[in-house]
């Protein structure tokens, strides 16, 4: 039973991680570790990720780590700092220049010619890959749904939803509060549009789409 | 982050914007054991971390004028080295082929070892964006609201995408599943 001003359970959970690597402000720690007193399910919680931690610097200690080498980065360095004084240096040769109209023909035609060499040889624009919500990028084999939960919907709802449905967290949330869901790999094409249907007719869930692959288009 | 360690770091990132090469290497010599330990931990292939971590301090070197001091500098490069792992895990992840998990287990000797090659495992199955908050936690010591900042989303995504990568991880972890279903039985 938490105390009227004990942080509830739901916030002092969530805060686990960082109480175990130390990064939480003085307040924050003593209110998670005074419910930890108290909740056992917090205090087991806390033995996992103490674990977890171990495990994963453990894990790390055996990736060596190599000694700086700044030969690469120094010539990208220094071939940026020479583009742009190659620039500069042309620019101001230009300026100290006397203009005659022989010296202001062949400058128009350099100009003109380094603006059509450039112009054939300035690489496509980089656009950024176009998504939808519905499309698959880079999920493994399996059915997938993306939904957007109400916003109202607490941690604890959300953890009951995805049971009820037998939907696993695959990625999520996004920026924008979308969750990709995967399914049960025994589920099929028709499971998951039937499950689809029914979660867009729960009050719990804002969007639900299937997550199309080739062979459903 | 001490505040004098953040005020040594941002001292270093001015004489950067004034295009002190000395000042960069230090910077330089500085982050690379943290940045390649996160970035090695993330992609897999030892000469794309090398790459991915100079790409990360080029930016540091452009764009050393554009950071206004908002956060701390830690934040900062890291958000440049979350970003650049990131497209970086995804193309990786769309060509990288499965992990035979059978034979994992056959050459790994020791108990312990096991474990370790499990948390590996395990890490390489969950999202990008749920993977990055956990070695961000983990592995590198970032605050919850340092994490926001680096993945520049808000800080409840940051709680949630690590509620999401936990739960994940008690399911794919078998050392930590093994372990809840004694409880289980225990507890019947």
């Amino acid at each position: 039973m938490n105390a009227p001003d004990m942080l509830p359970h739901e916030k002092a959970a969530e805060l686990l991680p960082w109480l175990v690597n130390d990064s939480l402000d003085e307040v924050e720690k003593v209110a998670v570790l005074e419910h930890a007193h108290a909740c056992v399910i917090c205090r087991r919680e806390l033995v996992d990720l103490e674990q977890l931690r171990d495990s994963i610097w453990h894990a790390s200690a055996s990736l060596p780590t190599p000694a700086p080498d700044m030969r690469n980065i120094n010539a990208r360095i220094d071939g940026l700092i020479n583009r742009r004084s190659w620039g500069r240096n042309l620019l101001s040769r230009i300026r100290d220049t006397r203009p005659n109209s022989w010296r202001i023909a062949f400058a128009a035609q350099s100009i003109l010619m380094i603006v059509l060499v450039g112009l054939l040889l300035w690489p496509e624009p980089e656009y950024s890959e176009f998504t939808t919500l519905t499309q698959q990028n880079d999920l493994p084999d399996g059915l997938y749904v993306r939904l957007v939960f109400s916003p109202e919907l607490a941690q604890s709802d959300l953890s009951t939803l995805l049971e009820e449905f037998a939907l696993e967290v695959i990625e999520g949330p996004s920026t924008r509060g979308v969750y990709t869901l995967g399914m049960a790999e025994s589920s099929s094409v028709e499971d998951r549009d039937k499950l689809v249907m029914s979660l867009q007719a729960d009050s719990r869930v804002l969007f639900a789409q299937p997550v199309s692959r080739e062979s459903d288009r | 982050m001490t505040g004098a360690k953040d005020a040594n770091e941002f001292a270093l990132l001015g004489r950067v914007r004034r295009g002190d090469r000395g000042a960069f290497s230090e910077l330089y010599r500085l982050y690379h054991p943290r940045l390649y330990g996160y970035l090695r931990r993330l992609l897999q292939d030892p000469a794309t971390v090398e790459e991915v971590l100079d790409d990360v301090m080029l930016v540091v070197w452009k764009d050393a004028g554009k950071f206004r001091g908002g956060s701390a500098v830690s934040s900062w490069v890291f958000g440049i080295a979350y970003r650049k792992a990131l497209t970086s895990m995804r193309a990786e992840r769309r060509y990288q082929a499965p992990l035979d998990h059978s034979t994992d287990a056959e050459t790994v000797a020791s108990a312990d070892k096991q474990h370790v090659e499990w948390i590996r495992a395990a890490l390489i199955q969950l999202s990008p964006d749920h993977r990055q908050v956990v070695e961000l936690t983990y592995f590198s010591g970032f605050s919850y609201q340092e994490i926001a900042e680096i993945a520049d989303c808000p800080v409840n995504t940051v709680k949630t995408r690590m509620f999401h990568a936990r739960r994940r991880l008690k399911v794919l972890l078998p050392a930590l599943a093994g372990r809840d279903k004694e409880q289980d039985r225990e507890r019947a």
